[in-house]
């Protein structure tokens, strides 16, 4: 045993975010923590590298009773952990990233050769051809993670904690790191691992610890009782109740709200044609990465190069400002929730006023009251976990945060609602709340949707029609039962084409 | 294969020009030939040695300020604290004792060492707003130097001129008066200058200074100790301010309590036209440098091409503007030429 977590409890202000954590690791294992958002599993790990110190409860590590001030003490103990909002420097190379604090000295200046080579052989075996001479700021999100991760590996240590690790990775990136971890594993390694993808967990942990509202509820020992991802998936949600709010086979005969044709722009988006419904819920699917985020952004007005010919409700808009998507009641719903969507530091209520002061035509005085109520109606038709509505966003889980980036747009006439991935890094609950909200307005209110989701479970459920994406052109258009998971993943991978080709 | 090595070259030549540094080089050399086209005597020795004596002081507060904003944060009170080096220096020494201008030194010294560390414990420690606490020490400064000297004056030892011109100081050994003819004590400064570049670029503290200003959360999450890296800007950025208060001593014999006001926003500037971000992290030190001869060389300009006296301050903000509008337009260019090649 080389870590043992006992009794830990935490609060934020008001809020609870772990009650009771309990936690043991064993030397070579990897242990798995699951929950949902703000089940505090992000709290423990933070806890344990002295991120956070907690309120009471005790930590053992390799025999002994430790209470880490900060990070760097847990470095020095071996304890090295990869964060999940990244704890990288944009202005650094990434070779400079991953030894940073570590630097060794030769002669009078630092060994950069020496950094060099050895931030490659771990860079080269979690993403081989990576150049470790870019600057962070020039990198993609799954590959400033692979950063991360090599910096905590680049520590040598004996306990790893890989908070959401894979959230933004793709595919192949994560087989290397799984391979890396069962390789560090054999050496004697401990790691902690959470994630929110089940079969994740399944393949690479050898126990699991399932956290729900601030405690761990039951622990499951792989080797020893199996995998069953129904029972891990009870714990979490605690009843096993499963209700989904389909949207089902409607018939969608409004008029053409929206309609694109001929859209381009460089080599992100080719001829992209499509009309949308009033009512209708469009959803754009695809591998990662082929244009769907640029498409969103580009209804938006973000690009003033792109070049298209658009309608809304039979008028011709031009869409290459921001402001004119806004005016015409198009609305973006960022995906990248702590750096688009959020003012961190105010509170859900002032987050959730913003776009009402910028928009509508406004009476000199605000009308307080009015606005208020909205907020607390919003707070508990979405059931946003949070103190009162005066709570600082920043402090809510991830979850919560993203109901109120989604909530805060939604007291407004819209006449198309663009939402980029809104339930990425989102729980299982939080989820269906959000879709819950979201397809209500879509039936009272007879809006439109653009719902771009990586889950492509997501799209099958809540989507009328569904676009697939291939290297920034539409390949496929899939309508009623037609949407299916085969049908997505042949249509995403072009298979299609493919065989024309061959 | 002269071909592979031909395109190569092309390459990095292509490197360079996107760089922003380019810009601001560029436009370093425009004001170059312009001064040497309106100064007559601009390429002889004396006037080279003048010029640079007068760009000294500049050139090292930049410096200094370009370490602090680097870290992420800004030095308001540099220039009280300029006032205030030149006070404590006339104050000890006593012309008639040349011993006295040793002690002055150590104890200008030490001084700047506390004011960094005061300046370093306000941001790092107590996590004060830089600008705040800056702000705030300013007046300490002011009104410890108001304190030693209420007016201007006092008086120094004759061999303190060998921080500005060592042929004319007295009392030094022939030797010293002789290098002092042909390298200009200014240039030695900056020789000083260099080795703290080198300390910023080549070391552990030097790079955590980076790190810390581009990202304080990250750098803190990772285990650098950033109050102790904000405190080390600071320290750096005050024996800069005491470089350069030497070098005013020497020149004018005497100390004000009130002559470094204006050099503080004349140092942030000279950082930022040298491409400095004020967000921190981004830029390099040397650039400071290549930003303080740009504002120097405007003073010059506007000197010897015999403008008004009452136009010449509103006609050297306009050309500080389109200095710096010009830079930006540059980069913006190249970033657009990027963007196409990617595409």
């Amino acid at each position: 045993m080389i870590l043992e977590v006992k009794g830990i409890r935490k609060c934020f202000g008001g809020v609870v975010a772990l009650s009771d954590g309990n936690l043991v690791c064993r030397r070579g294992r990897i242990t798995g923590l699951l929950g949902a958002n703000g089940s505090g599993k992000s709290t423990i790990s933070k806890i344990i590298t002295g991120v956070y110190s907690a309120d009471c409860g005790e930590i053992n590590y390799n025999g002994q009773c430790v209470k880490y001030k900060n990070p760097n003490e847990a470095r020095q103990d071996g304890i090295a952990m990869v964060f999940q909002n990244l704890s990288l420097v944009p202005d650094l190379t990434v070779w400079q990233n991953i030894v940073l604090g570590a630097e060794q000295k030769k002669g009078l200046g630092l060994d950069n050769q020496c950094a060099k080579e050895q931030s490659e052989a771990i860079i080269n075996k979690l993403q081989p051809g990576l150049d470790i001479s870019k600057k962070v700021s020039q990198l993609n999100p799954g590959e400033m993670q692979i950063v991360e991760i090599a910096k905590a590996i680049s520590a040598n240590p004996r306990l790893l904690i890989l908070d959401e690790p894979t959230a933004a990775l793709e595919q192949a990136q994560v087989k290397n790191l799984f391979a890396y971890m069962r390789e560090l594993a054999d050496q004697g390694v401990s790691m902690i691992f959470t994630s929110h993808r089940m079969w994740e967990v399944m393949e690479i942990c050898d126990d699991v610890i399932i956290f729900r509202n601030g405690e761990n509820v039951a622990g499951i020992d792989f080797h020893k009782e199996g995998k069953d991802a129904e029972r891990i998936i009870g714990y979490i949600t605690g009843d096993t109740k499963k209700e989904e709010c389909q949207i089902g086979d409607r018939q969608i005969d409004g008029e053409t709200v929206l309609s694109i044709k001929g859209m381009n722009y460089g080599k992100m988006l080719k001829n992209i044609s499509f009309d949308l419904r009033a009512g209708e819920v469009l959803g754009i699917g695809g591998l990662a990465g082929q244009g769907q985020n640029e498409l969103l952004l580009a209804l938006a007005g973000a690009y003033p190069e792109m070049k298209c010919d658009a309608e809304i409700k039979g008028r011709k808009i031009k869409l290459t400002k921001p402001v004119n998507a806004v005016r015409n009641s198009i609305l973006l719903v960022p995906g990248d929730r702590q750096l688009e969507g959020l003012f961190l530091k105010d509170s859900v209520y002032k987050n959730t006023i913003f776009p009402k002061l910028a928009l509508k035509r406004q009476p000199i005085f605000t009308p307080d009251k009015k606005y208020r109520q909205e907020c607390e109606q919003m707070v508990k038709s979405l059931s946003v976990k949070t103190h009162n509505i005066d709570t600082p966003v920043g402090t809510l889980s991830g979850g919560n945060q993203q109901k109120v980036v989604v909530g805060k747009w939604l007291s407004f006439d819209i006449n198309v609602l663009l939402l980029a991935d809104p339930a990425k890094g989102v729980d299982i609950g939080a989820k269906r709340d959000l879709y819950q909200y979201i397809t209500d307005m879509v039936r009272e209110k007879n809006t439109s949707v653009i719902l771009y989701a990586s889950d492509s479970e997501e799209l099958i459920q809540y989507c009328d029609r569904v676009l697939i994406m291939y290297e920034g052109q539409i390949v496929e258009s899939l309508e009623g039962c037609d949407i299916n998971e085969d049908a997505i993943v042949s249509a995403s991978m072009c298979i299609n084409k493919a065989k024309e080709v061959g | 294969m002269s071909q592979i090595k031909k395109s190569l070259k092309i390459e990095n030549l292509k490197k360079i020009i996107m760089k922003q540094e380019f810009s601001s080089m560029l436009i370093l050399l425009v004001m170059f030939v312009i001064t040497a086209v309106l100064q007559n005597n601009f390429f002889e020795r004396g006037s080279i040695i003048r010029n640079i004596n007068a760009f000294a002081p500049l050139i090292l507060l930049a410096m200094g300020q370009a370490v602090v904003i680097l870290s992420g944060a800004l030095d308001l009170s540099a220039g009280a604290a300029l006032s205030l080096q030149t006070c404590i220096l006339t104050y000890v020494m006593k012309q008639a004792d040349p011993v006295t201008g040793v002690y002055a030194l150590i104890l200008s010294f030490i001084a700047a060492v506390l004011i960094g560390v005061i300046n370093g414990i306000g941001i790092g420690y107590l996590r004060i707003p830089p600008v705040i606490i800056t702000f705030a020490t300013s007046y300490i400064w002011l009104g410890a130097a108001l304190f030693i000297r209420p007016t201007p004056g006092g008086e120094s030892v004759s061999w303190f001129k060998i921080f500005y011109d060592a042929k004319s100081a007295e009392g030094v050994p022939a030797l010293i008066k002789a290098i002092g003819g042909i390298i200009p004590p200014a240039l030695i400064l900056v020789l000083v200058g260099c080795l703290i570049w080198y300390f910023i670029s080549r070391t552990k503290t030097g790079r955590y200074i980076y790190a810390v200003g581009s990202s304080n959360d990250s750098a803190y999450a990772t285990g650098i100790n950033t109050a102790r890296v904000q405190m080390t800007a600071f320290i750096i950025n005050s024996v800069f301010i005491f470089l350069a208060a030497l070098f005013f001593v020497g020149q004018n014999q005497s100390g004000d309590a009130r002559m470094g006001d204006p050099m503080t926003l004349k140092a942030i500037a000279a950082a930022v036209v040298g491409g400095i971000a004020l967000t921190g992290g981004k830029g390099s030190v040397y650039m400071a440098i290549v930003g303080a001869l740009i504002l120097s060389f405007v003073n010059k300009i506007i000197f010897f091409a015999n403008i008004p006296n009452a136009y010449q301050t509103l006609v050297s903000g306009l050309i500080i503007i389109a200095a710096i509008a010009s830079s930006m337009a540059y980069s913006h260019m190249n970033k657009k030429a990027m963007l196409k090649e990617s595409k």
